[in-house]
């Protein structure tokens, strides 16, 4: 009797353990991508942007207007985030960044942090500091061990799309393997002709145009937290996946994230068995002791040499 | 016997513009609270210049010893205030808890962290900070995410006179102590061996081990001094005088980068930059709290992007460079 039970129960911890690794890919896929951005810019200009979490938040608030104001489905939003992301990240390279290129790091991670708490100051004036959500009724689709609501489904082949198109964008086309020579030597691709000034500034809006689409899908994962100041902990997390996946990589990063999601529902799952202790940030913790440890053993990353 | 005094000669202004601070405040009625924060906001610059103005490290989770500090005091009052024998020691038992915590993190991050260099470096200080928080929260440490609060176990401990005392007189007090000993230590520093180290290692690192300064040395004394500096502050102007802690409220980056702030509008690497930056820091968030409560933040982060980019090197840094060659020279640093 007692040991049917204990085994039912074991039973149980699996299936939970199985269905909420299920979910964590799917925001893993979604993570990764919002981080493909900050690895793109940490790699072109070496800035690391500490406003990061604040352009995701950007874009949710950009779903969260088209969705409720006018209607209109996230699919619609992806292409709207982009450009303005992409606008956004024109204008702060051209008016800050840009001056900011050969500066020690002290400015460069406080110019982008006055750019994030100038964002989220925008955001509370014209939105309000209240929590918000909105539904997309798309479907669920029921598996054995869980149920899992189409729009994240869809927010998952969304993200995979957009990493596909950037991994051929920056692979096979012109422009993109001059990003990739920028990356892996500035001076050399000086010298071979190429207008660095212009592809920093190039580089600059794709990292943050992508950063704000990345915005649209995460809000498939967050019914109720759109919030001026639900950024910091995403580019916390960014960080850790940045690192997880050498920094400069912006594929790194995206399997990275898949890992991070991994790891991170993974890791509240089981904590939640524990008693006595909070789940939620006992596992935002172990992500940042994960941080730390990695860049002591090997801060190029899973995938780097 | 001239020469060591003279080299001391640039903190006469610090300490001047102290004393004029302390003054007008003990005197003024009402003006108490505001020049407290003028202080706790020199105080925070000044320290956090000592390690990051002198090697170009950026620590962008400075904030976690002055959390720390602030746990080491709440610890110390909320723990042992009902050994009525030790009477006002829990004070001192508190800021020694304050400094130990910070030293053991500030060893850890030294031996771990000042590896890492540029951005790498800001992360994982960033990492470390907020790791620490949420396991606070997570493991339930020392009150979990509801914190402690401690401001009754002080009154009971030592009688509601003392007490009172104590946080609305000796905890700012204590802050104007700890920035002017910052400066005299920023000062020593800048005029020793130490300064030079730390100045080699800013301009090049590299090259200052290839020509045998011991750079991880320098960089931890700087690093702990830093640190435990940081974590006086937060004994006194948080967990004394506010009587209560909550991990969300504590481990916030905010106050770091209110730090760099403070020291950039002063000028970095200066002595009497935190103090000039600190003053207009303090009084313009005071003055736009008053007049446009809620806005400051709205207001600062388009400021804090003109100054980094138009005026780099500071108030005192563009003082310095027209008084050179000047009989004031030697008075500014």
């Amino acid at each position: 009797m007692v040991s049917s039970q204990l085994a039912n129960r074991e039973s149980m911890i699996f299936t939970l353990l199985a269905g909420n690794l299920a979910h964590g890919l799917l925001l893993g896929g979604v993570y990764g991508m919002a981080t493909m951005g900050l690895s793109l810019i940490f790699g072109v200009i070496n800035v690391v942007n500490v406003g990061h979490g604040q352009f995701i938040m950007v874009g949710a608030f950009i779903t969260l207007t088209m969705f409720t104001a006018l209607g209109l489905s996230p699919v619609v939003s992806i292409p709207v985030a982009l450009i303005l992301g992409m606008a956004l990240g024109f204008f702060f390279f051209y008016t800050v960044m840009r001056r900011l290129i050969r500066a020690p790091e002290l400015t460069t991670l406080l110019a982008t942090f006055a750019i994030g708490i100038l964002l989220e100051e925008i955001a509370k004036l014209i939105f309000g500091a209240d929590f918000r959500g909105y539904n997309w009724g798309v479907g669920k689709i029921t598996l054995p061990i869980t149920t899992i609501p189409m729009s994240k489904v869809y927010a998952f082949i969304g993200s995979i799309v957009i990493a596909l198109f950037l991994y051929f964008w920056l692979s096979k086309t012109r422009l993109g393997t001059t990003i990739r020579a920028v990356i892996e030597d500035n001076e050399g691709a000086k010298v071979c002709g190429v207008n660095v000034g212009w592809i920093y500034a190039l580089s600059f809006a794709i990292g943050i145009g992508l950063t704000v689409m990345s915005g649209v899908l995460l809000t498939m994962f967050i019914p109720v937290g759109i919030n001026p100041y639900m950024g910091g902990v995403y580019t916390l997390k960014a960080f850790v996946i940045a690192v997880l996946g050498g920094l400069t990589s912006p594929y790194g990063a995206f399997f990275a994230g898949l890992i991070f999601g991994l790891i991170e529902n993974g890791a509240y799952t089981l904590f939640a068995l524990i008693p006595g202790v909070a789940p939620f940030p006992l596992t935002i913790s172990l992500a940042f002791w994960m941080l730390f440890f990695l860049l002591l053993v090997k801060p190029t990353g899973i995938l780097g040499k | 016997m001239k020469n060591t005094i003279s080299k001391y000669y640039p903190l006469i202004p610090v300490f001047i513009a102290y004393l004029i601070m302390f003054l007008i405040g003990f005197s003024v009625p009402g003006m108490w609270q505001m020049v407290a924060l003028l202080a706790f906001y020199c105080a925070l610059g000044q320290s956090w210049n000592i390690f990051m103005g002198m090697t170009g490290y950026v620590d962008f989770g400075y904030v976690t010893f002055i959390a720390l500090g602030t746990y080491g005091m709440s610890l110390g009052i909320s723990y042992l205030y009902h050994f009525e024998w030790l009477g006002i020691g829990i004070i001192f038992i508190g800021i020694l808890l304050a400094l130990f915590l910070a030293s053991l993190s500030a060893l850890l991050e030294a031996f771990i962290a000042l590896r890492l260099r540029g951005a790498y470096f800001a992360i994982a200080c960033i990492g470390i900070n907020e790791g620490l928080r949420y396991f606070i929260e997570g493991a339930k440490l020392w009150g979990g995410s509801e914190g402690l609060i401690f401001s009754g176990a002080l009154m009971q401990a030592l009688g509601r006179e003392v007490a009172n005392q104590l946080t609305t007189f000796w905890a700012d007090f204590s802050v104007f102590i700890i920035a002017a000993l910052a400066a005299f230590l920023n000062m020593h520093y800048m005029r020793s061996k130490i300064g030079y180290a730390l100045t080699a290692v800013r301009e090049d690192e590299d090259a200052a081990k290839v020509m045998g300064i011991n750079t991880t040395k320098y960089k931890t004394i700087a690093f702990l001094t830093s640190g435990l500096l940081g974590a006086g502050v937060g004994a006194m102007a948080w967990g004394l005088k506010l009587g209560y802690v909550y991990p969300g409220d504590v481990f916030v980056i905010h106050y770091t980068v209110e730090g760099i702030v403070v020291v950039l509008l002063g000028g970095a690497g200066t002595l009497m930059g935190p103090v000039v930056g600190g003053l207009i820091y303090g009084l313009s968030k005071y003055w736009l709290a008053i007049i446009m409560p809620g806005f400051q933040l709205l207001i600062f982060a388009p400021i804090i992007i003109i100054i980094i980019v138009a005026f780099p090197e500071g108030v005192i840094g563009l003082l310095k460079s027209r008084l050179r060659g000047t009989k004031y020279k030697m008075f500014i640093e």
